[in-house]
């Protein structure tokens, strides 16, 4: 589904990815974990095309092509989404008007006809009731004023009406208490359909006692050191990251 | 032909032999055509205008057909709707006011032997259509709206403009909000390529207990300025919200003075400037509080985002304050689109373009959003559009 190889990714002065070499597989689940400042979030941001990586060697190949050069939004409508650590506030955006544009943007990308306002809504009502969100969400400033959860069920949200492929979770699990992560994980869990790849990135196991994780990676100083099926995760609890040297 | 110098030294010389002396000339002398010493005109160079030769028209007053507006062409009325009166009257000097800064409101007067009364009784909106359809000419009108004491009225002021390039277009309003009435004034304005350079000189005062809600929608590339000089009397509030949105090598904006004279007068102006390409926006704003203004409050407040390497914000609110007992604030901040905001609409899919729309029509939105009347909202929102297009569709965005 998407094939990293040798890449190389810098966030300002500083080298982040040293030489990555990454294979997701379509229809599984694949984690990273890795100590803080390992790169983890580079690694996502490089995938999506975040301004803030430059990647100066290797390729990202998806869907036949190698997108390191593809803008953001042609990333995203071939199917590439990432839920961010910190979703950005844009007041004066509305929710329900931003999620319309997105969602038409890939129905037109499909060659598919737009919805209008009433046939959008219909389809963010269940959605909405599926993740356990007022509807007033709709009607506010996109993620302005959002408390934590509120705003990872927002992105939550929109990965289910933008159907990606290949789905980021950048520590989607952070800030979330018992019940948001039960709604957040029962969202993600709807959306595994044999096909879609999902790269979920976490510190913690709690999420992952939510999800069924195919593969365990550790990426650690640029590189991922180590894969392995979800046995892994109990060693990495009870071990931490120091043992794990360059396989 | 006419040329704005040859006009000013003509009176200046009638003046020095004219036996009874006419404060208008007096006072337009002394101020003199503006330039870049001029006060009021320091950021808007001008002087090259006045030195361009203009076609001028003869006025002549016709009987009005009724229409569903007011339309002015050429500085001309033709028509109007029912319920409404307008007619010519001879500018009276003692109805201008003398303690006005800028020099092209006394000149505006001076070349507009009669002014255009337009006279709202009850509670009414009025619908004024500006159409400039001519080229190298100096079309000047003044307008003076009558209100009346304990009512509502909205005024709601659009342009069009065809093959008017070169020209100039200099007129403005005289209002008196009437004592415990309130005046609700929208500005509707897209000028381009097409259109003249406007000086929109206005006098307004608020009465008693009166209030006025000005906002001012400015798109497009053409130069122009609108200059307000506004007294506010006891417990008056004046409401200005001001859209600049301006692309290609302009200079154009607002210049104000909000005079509080009442006690527990009320002011509130926030300006929003957009600027593309080389374009340079103004915000030149004063408000004074004057002794007699005990207990005023008021806020100013000028945003802008810089959307070009070569625009240019002057944006200067001024608070000239003479009591403590008050409640005054002001501030400006001058930035560009958050990288991060535009980041994340793409990475749902949405263009550069498009995401950068979104992000432009917010921070617009804060003034569009509050126009009560909904049609007019609708158009303000067409010209924001068109505004939009006309730029990003040149710089290859799309």
């Amino acid at each position: 589904m998407l094939t990293i190889k040798n890449l190389h990714a810098n966030i300002g002065d500083n080298k982040i990815l040293q030489g990555l070499d990454l294979t997701l597989e379509a229809g599984k689940v694949h984690v990273i974990m890795g100590p803080n400042g390992a790169g983890k979030s580079t690694l996502s941001k490089a995938i999506v095309g975040h301004y803030d990586v430059e990647v100066t060697e290797g390729s990202i190949d998806y869907k036949g092509k190698d997108i390191v050069k593809l803008p953001a939004e042609e990333r995203a409508l071939e199917g590439i989404f990432m839920s961010f650590q910190n979703p950005t506030e844009i007041p004066g955006v509305n929710n329900a008007y931003f999620l319309r544009t997105a969602l038409n943007a890939k129905l037109k990308h499909e060659g598919k006809e737009e919805l209008n306002a009433a046939e959008f809504l219909r389809v963010m009502r269940e959605k909405l009731s599926s993740l356990e969100m007022k509807t007033d969400m709709l009607s506010r400033s996109l993620n302005e004023g959002f408390s934590g959860g509120e705003k990872k069920r927002n992105e939550i949200l929109q990965m289910l009406i933008l159907k990606p492929d290949v789905i980021i979770l950048d520590e989607i699990d952070s800030g979330l208490d018992i019940d948001a992560l039960k709604a957040v994980a029962e969202g993600i869990n709807s959306m595994q359909d044999g096909k879609r790849t999902f790269l979920v990135i976490t510190h913690y196991r709690r999420l992952l006692d939510y999800l069924t994780p195919d593969y365990i990676h550790v990426l650690k100083n640029g590189k991922i050191l180590k894969t392995a099926g979800v046995e892994l995760v109990d060693k990495l609890e009870e071990e931490g990251y120091d043992w794990i040297k360059a396989e | 032909m006419m040329k704005l110098t040859d006009l000013q030294n003509k009176l200046q010389n009638e003046f020095q032999i004219a036996e009874s002396k006419s404060e208008l000339v007096e006072k337009f002398l002394d101020l003199g055509l503006p330039n870049k010493k001029s006060e009021a005109y320091r950021y808007a160079n001008m002087d090259k205008l006045f030195d361009q030769e203009f076609e001028t028209l003869e006025y002549n007053a016709k009987e009005l057909a009724y229409s569903d507006k007011i339309l002015i062409v050429n500085g001309e009325v033709i028509s109007m709707p029912k319920g409404i009166r307008v007619y010519y009257a001879n500018t009276d000097e003692q109805n201008i006011n003398l303690e006005h800064y800028d020099p092209l409101y006394f000149l505006g007067h001076l070349l507009s032997k009669k002014s255009i009364i337009i006279e709202i009784d009850g509670d009414s909106e009025v619908d004024i259509l500006h159409r400039i359809t001519k080229a190298s000419t100096l079309i000047h009108y003044r307008i003076v709206i009558k209100t009346q004491v304990n009512k509502h009225a909205s005024i709601y002021e659009h342009f069009e403009f065809d093959n008017a390039h070169e020209s100039l277009l200099l007129y403005g309003y005289d209002v008196d909000v009437q004592k415990d009435s309130t005046l609700t004034f929208v500005k509707n304005q897209h000028s381009d390529e097409d259109a003249p350079t406007i000086i929109a000189s206005h006098d307004i005062k608020v009465e008693k207990q009166a209030s006025l809600t000005l906002q001012s929608f400015d798109f497009g590339n053409a130069p122009a300025l609108q200059l307000f000089n506004i007294v506010l009397e006891e417990h008056a509030h004046v409401d200005m919200g001001q859209l600049l949105y301006l692309w290609g090598n302009v200079k154009r904006g607002t210049i104000s003075k909000i005079i509080h004279r009442g006690e527990s007068s009320h002011s509130v102006q926030e300006a929003k400037n957009i600027l593309e390409g080389s374009a340079r926006g103004i915000f030149d704003a004063i408000i004074k509080v004057e002794h007699s203004a005990k207990y005023t409050k008021t806020q100013q407040n000028s945003k802008t985002i810089l959307l070009g390497e070569a625009t240019y914000m002057v944006a200067k609110p001024q608070l000239e304050i003479y009591i403590d007992e008050l409640e005054a604030s002001h501030g400006s901040t001058i930035g560009q689109l958050d990288i991060e905001q535009l980041f994340y609409l793409r990475s749902r899919g949405i263009t550069e373009v498009e995401a950068r729309k979104l992000l432009i029509v917010a921070f617009a939105n804060k003034l569009i959003g509050t126009i009560r009347d909904k049609r007019q909202e609708e158009l303000i929102n067409q010209n924001f559009e068109k505004a939009f297009y006309a730029q990003n569709q040149k710089t290859n965005l799309l």
